[in-house]
């Protein structure tokens, strides 16, 4: 439902109420990613830690399985719920758990069974396959656990409980900062042992979210009816869910061809620099994420109602706000990318590697920064596909030239200098299409917000 | 509140759905309300009606092409994070205008046409739904004279609305467009003619078993 006071209350107060939870769910997921990382850095050792950046597309692949069902069905709740057609949401809910449970069987029946060409496909070697897959079978083995909390997650937040699913997640982060040591160092039990950690964190989330939906007092929960296997909401969700399903495919396949040319031009050990740059970098990008996030239903609902001083404000307040928020990466990778790095190893060689990756991929963070509102903005106020270009510019149309013609100059450079290449010039561009969005705002009264 | 009348009209494109329900209005003295229920829902919401106008019953092309390749999830791919996005979508507003079809039958009679308000108004006591047809030549020649087409163009006009209706209708209630099974009753103006329908469905209703 959209509140109307959307249209009324001071923009800064409106971004603080709606941006804070997003960016708080958002680091905790990044904390989960960069737990794992530094423990196995600090406690198994650099070459762990190429392993373990090895499996990221791997794991992102399974992620992507879970959104699938998990985006499109928390749509169709939320939907459902809005029309109080309760026995449907419900039925809905029992599907979410048919459709992961399916889907997460076939992921890990496929990527056990084809798991060493698959890692050696996404960049491992001799050196590094032991640790991917020591921690991928692991890891693979929990995948329907993995599928189902983040599919029953999504769903108890679109089911007017936000607050209840953000503990869930923060739940299970700190369980893993808890159990990881505990592994890695006490039981001894090195990679495999942050993989554990990991699975059993997401079994007790797994257990605490699906008690809340066993709740009958509140209007989705579980009955022994609602486990009905229903064509028309599987094909529903699945159809939604195929959007950000995509987007994650194509991502993950970015993240592949990056390997496979760290691999070629520095070796298993660039590639766990990357591992531990693409950490760091992410950590920042997820506060401008929980902005944009926040930004959405303002930026909507006035851009809805054709207030355009206020679209505007709220737009260079965000803008503002993660380029800060970037622009403080970018000082952290410039300035001490050395202390940032030795977070996750204290290899000599790695750290090397890593602090210079640091230094050169985070050189475009602030206006990146800038570029993310901007797309995610063209999103909201349904410029859907040039949101989608811009987005895909930044992480494939522009990057994929420029990883396949830098490295032949510069080496190993030439693939951390792909990145913020690709950065700028697509953050010029949606400077340019921002321009001209900004200068025909408010002359054009033709409804603009395509169907979605 | 037993003098109530709420009827909900879906129809096909060219069938005069609309006629007829402005007949049965007539006949019981109560409001219709069809396009005009979007202005209705923009005051409400403080949005501007063309947003509305533009999504109203129809999920465009590009729309459905956005839907699929990035609208829903976060733009931002390599997150591997469960977004939920606070967007405005067709979902929002189809959802503040069930709202005020809800408000509006709980306060007073209506006539609603289309707006899937046949399943927004389900479990309202005085509804009577009713799906209005008609055969194909007579809806082609009723678009032929409307839209000043040709008879291909009507034809076409004709299978691009029913598709859209049916696409929105589905979309939203879960059940199919035109089927039977969801309405009280299904009645063809080939048959009876215009008037002789809306007197028909104004006779069903007084003797409608609530």
């Amino acid at each position: 439902m959209i509140p109307v006071e959307l249209g009324t209350e001071k923009i800064g107060k409106l971004l603080k109420q709606y941006a804070t939870p997003a960016i708080i769910a958002m680091l905790a997921t990044s904390l989960y990613n960069m737990v794992d990382s530094i423990f196995i850095g600090q406690g198994v050792g650099p070459m762990a830690i190429s392993g373990l950046a090895v499996t990221f597309p791997l794991m992102n692949i399974a992620v992507a399985f879970g959104t699938l069902v998990g985006v499109g069905a928390s749509t169709l709740v939320s939907i459902l719920l809005g029309q109080q057609d309760y026995k449907l949401a419900n039925r809905v809910l029992g599907n979410v758990v048919i459709l992961n449970v399916a889907i997460g069987i076939f992921v890990t029946i496929l990527s056990l069974v084809f798991m060493d060409p698959i890692l050696y496909f996404f960049g491992a070697s001799e050196n590094t396959i032991t640790y991917a897959r020591e921690y991928m079978v692991i890891i693979m083995g929990g995948n329907i656990i993995s599928h189902l909390y983040h599919g029953l997650n999504s769903v108890l937040r679109s089911s007017g409980r936000p607050r209840l699913a953000m503990n869930a997640t923060i739940l299970a982060v700190v369980l893993n900062t808890i159990l990881d040591p505990l592994f890695i160092f006490a039981f001894k039990m090195g990679i495999q042992g942050a993989a554990i950690a990991t699975v059993l964190a997401q079994i007790v989330a797994l257990v605490w979210v699906t008690r809340l939906l066993m709740d009958r007092s509140h209007v989705l929960h579980f009955s022994r009816d609602c486990f009905r296997f229903d064509w028309k909401i599987a094909w529903r969700s699945l159809s939604i869910g195929m959007s950000p399903f995509l987007m994650n495919i194509a991502s993950c396949f970015v993240v592949i061809l990056i390997n496979n040319q760290l691999k070629r031009y520095g070796g298993d050990l660039a590639i766990g620099a990357y591992g531990i740059t693409n950490r760091i970098g992410f950590f920042f990008f997820t506060i401008s994420m929980g902005l944009n996030q926040g930004m959405q239903p303002i930026a909507g609902y006035n851009f809805g109602a054709r207030n355009w001083e206020r679209v505007k404000s709220v737009l260079r307040l965000t803008i503002m706000c993660s380029m800060i928020a970037m622009s403080l990466g970018f000082i952290v990778a410039v300035t001490i990318p050395g202390v940032a790095v030795s977070l996750f190893t204290h290899d000599p060689e790695l750290k090397a590697i890593a602090a210079r990756a640091c230094s050169i991929t985070l050189l475009m963070f602030p206006i990146v920064g800038f570029q993310a509102v901007v797309t995610n903005f063209f999103q909201c106020v349904g410029y859907v596909g040039r949101a989608i270009f811009l987005s895909l510019s930044r992480q494939l149309l522009f990057l994929i030239p420029f990883l396949a013609l830098f490295p032949l100059f510069l080496g190993l450079d030439g693939v951390w200098w792909s990145l913020p290449a690709s950065d700028a010039v697509s953050s010029i561009v949606a400077f340019f299409m921002m321009r001209r969005l900004m200068r025909n705002f408010g002359k054009n009264e033709k409804p603009v917000l395509e169907n979605a | 509140m037993d003098d109530k009348v709420l009827i909900t009209v879906g129809r096909q494109i060219g069938s005069g759905g609309l006629q007829v329900a402005r007949l049965v209005a007539t006949e019981f003295g109560v409001e219709v309300y069809d396009k005009n229920l979007l202005m209705l829902t923009a005051k409400e919401s403080g949005l501007a009606p063309e947003i509305f106008s533009e999504r109203d019953e129809k999920r465009s092309a590009l729309g459905r092409f956005a839907r699929f390749i990035g609208i829903r999830g976060s733009v931002y791919a390599d997150t591997g994070a469960y977004s939920d996005t606070g967007n405005l979508s067709g979902d929002d507003l189809f959802a503040l205008q069930s709202n005020v079809i809800k408000t509006i039958a709980e306060k007073g009679s209506g006539v609603f046409v289309g707006r899937a308000a046949d399943y927004v108004l389900r479990d309202n006591p005085r509804l009577m739904s009713v799906f209005i047809t008609a055969d194909t030549e007579d809806r082609i020649a009723m678009v032929m004279e409307r839209e000043h087409l040709s008879e291909a163009e009507a034809a076409r006009f004709i299978a691009d609305a029913d598709r859209k209706r049916a696409s929105y209708y589905n979309y939203y209630t879960f059940k199919t467009w035109g089927d039977g099974a969801s309405y009280d009753i299904c009645l063809n103006t080939s048959r009876f003619g215009l008037e002789t329908t809306a007197e028909l469905i104004a006779r069903m209703y007084r003797q409608c078993r609530f």
